[in-house]
């Protein structure tokens, strides 16, 4: 065990408080757009906590270390794409303004406004199972980080990791997106100082120069330019280009950030900040990754690079840095940095829980029952909807989540996951937004084309990530050209102010 | 190659630079803005019932 009392008195100090604190968020919930979006509430401040401590997790930290031990700082690119992006779309209010407008409550919605309900549902079921998929390996990979590095006995890895969904369910199912936010911003801090102190500790114990070193012996110039690096090149970094864009307009956790915040500048100004901290995000922890391949990587060579070895034991590379952090960190550092990263795991956890759940429910529950020509739900009967949906996704993520090890890197399993609905969903809302000849069947084409192209090429020819994510989003703008081609222009429906007329829920 | 080191060292100082400062801003001020927004949501449900 490598905890002491001080640690466990962190740890466990901090998870009584966040829960008591995310309790507090049910007395706040009057209808569904306060248990989904916060009641449009959002001010700057508070919109880039939550946002940050949404999409930082204990499994951003870990894929993003595997990744800089792999590739060494050609990764960076990754993590400086994914922050430009957002500053640009910050700062232009591309896609994100305009659906702020619009007071949708989850992305798929938007395809009823547009299209059509019946594309919404199709949207709803992929987003849904996209999604769901995605957050399928997080518990694993989050546990596997928790045991290394306090040490706690592998045996015990489902029993601590189902506490943890617990008691994230627990807030997450009673205070909605209130509960999320007002928990996001405790774990935003936590996991923000853990972050800074990791990172100093990583290179005044490894030494910057050992570093540089290491990965100039090791990899040589692939190290340093993403352009030579056979596993990125160009195809990756316009892959990832398409994908960022797509991630931060249309991902339905950032979204819901978005159609959280008071208004559409306040949405903008949120963006372009976060974005300042998606650098940070992805190089910080990458910087680890390549700390801990400094110290361990001694092993066999695996794809060119050596594996892990710790204490006699050949380690996986994902592994390597909270093994890193296990010997490295003093105690009551130990303990603040496995608070911040517990912080970090249960602010992505519930967010994600919420969001999906959202989906399920807004966009596949109840527009099936009107299809169904059932009576509209009244909003407490739509709040339970959603609460059951929260709690059906916790527990398909408890079984799911502890028993699946996805193939190859993180990282790219987590982008594929992603893309199955990503890319027919931006091809769609983009058109849909700025494109005045779209209609439904381009709209339907684009996200079964986009869905295909994601899941024949990845799962079944074993085409790189970087072919799959072209194919889909090339499939997915094919898709939605030609079919709004070959038939009349779907009208606008209704316009931002009609809208909100129009569907009284969408408060 | 070492055009690469400085390019990534100088952009890893500036990812860590803004990431430290804006955590130190968003955490001072931040928590006004919570306070705000519970303010404002109790407001809203109380018209509404």
């Amino acid at each position: 065990m490598n905890f002491t009392i001080l640690d466990w008195a962190i740890v466990s100090g901090y998870l009584v408080v966040s829960l008591a604190v995310g309790l507090l968020g049910k007395k706040y919930i009057g209808n569904v757009a306060h248990y989904l979006v916060a009641g449009r509430e959002l001010g700057t401040y508070i919109g880039i906590a939550t946002l940050a401590a949404t999409e930082i997790g204990t499994i951003t930290f870990m894929y993003n270390a595997e990744l800089g031990y792999k590739y060494g700082f050609s990764a960076f690119a990754a993590a400086l794409i994914s922050g430009f992006v957002m500053i640009i779309i910050g700062r232009t209010g591309f896609v994100i303004s305009r659906l702020r407008q619009l007071k949708l409550m989850t992305v798929p919605e938007f395809f009823e406004v547009k299209y059509s309900r019946g594309l919404r549902l199709v949207t709803g079921v992929l987003v849904a199972l996209g999604g769901i998929l995605n957050m399928g390996v997080f518990l694993k990979i989050e546990g596997e980080f928790l045991t290394i590095v306090s040490g706690i006995n592998a045996k015990y890895l489902i029993a601590v990791m189902t506490v943890i969904l617990v008691l994230e369910l627990l807030y997450t199912v009673l205070g909605g997106m209130v509960a999320v936010v007002i928990t996001d911003f405790i774990q935003y801090v936590l996991l923000s100082v853990a972050t800074i102190l990791v990172s100093v500790y990583a290179v005044h114990h490894v030494g910057w120069a050992n570093i540089i070193r290491k990965v100039s012996v090791t990899m040589g110039a692939p190290g340093f330019n993403p352009l030579a690096n056979p596993k990125f090149g160009v195809t990756f970094i316009v892959w990832q280009i398409l994908l960022w864009f797509s991630i931060h307009t249309c991902w339905q956790t950032t979204a819901m950030r978005m159609f959280s915040t008071k208004s559409p500048e306040t949405s903008k100004r949120v963006m372009t900040w976060t974005g300042f901290i998606f650098l940070g995000r992805g190089m910080l922890p990458m910087l680890w990754g390549i700390a801990a391949l400094t110290l361990f990587g001694v092993g066999a060579l695996e794809k060119g690079v050596p594996l892990p070895v710790v204490n006699g034991v050949t380690l996986t590379p994902i592994d390597a840095m909270p093994a890193m952090l296990a010997g490295m960190l003093g105690p009551g550092v130990k303990g603040i940095v496995i608070a911040g990263m517990l912080a970090a795991t249960m602010s992505v956890n519930s967010s994600y829980l919420l969001g999906w759940s959202a989906v399920i429910s807004q966009d596949v529950i109840l527009p099936t029952r009107q299809v169904m020509g059932k009576p509209p739900l009244s909003t407490t009967g739509q709040i339970w909807v959603n609460r059951l949906a929260n709690l059906f996704v916790g527990l398909f993520l408890m079984f799911w989540g502890l028993y699946y090890t996805p193939p190859g890197a993180v990282y790219l399993y987590l982008n594929i996951t992603g893309t199955i609905f990503l890319a027919g969903a931006f091809v769609c809302v983009v058109g849909g937004l700025y494109w005045k000849r779209v209609n439904t069947t381009g709209g339907y084409l684009a996200m079964l084309m986009g869905a295909a192209g994601a899941i024949i090429p990845f799962f079944f020819l074993h085409w790189s990530e970087n072919v799959t994510g072209f194919a889909a989003f090339g499939l997915a703008a094919t898709g939605l050209v030609v079919g709004s081609l070959i038939g009349p222009p779907t009208p606008n429906k209704r316009d931002p102010s009609s809208l909100v007329s129009a569907t009284p829920r969408t408060q | 190659m070492r055009y690469w080191q400085w390019f990534w060292t100088v952009s890893l100082v500036i990812a860590g630079t803004s990431f430290a400062a804006i955590t130190a801003v968003v955490t001072l001020r931040g928590f006004a803005d919570l306070r705000e927004m519970l303010k404002r949501l109790l407001q809203q449900k109380d018209r509404e019932s």
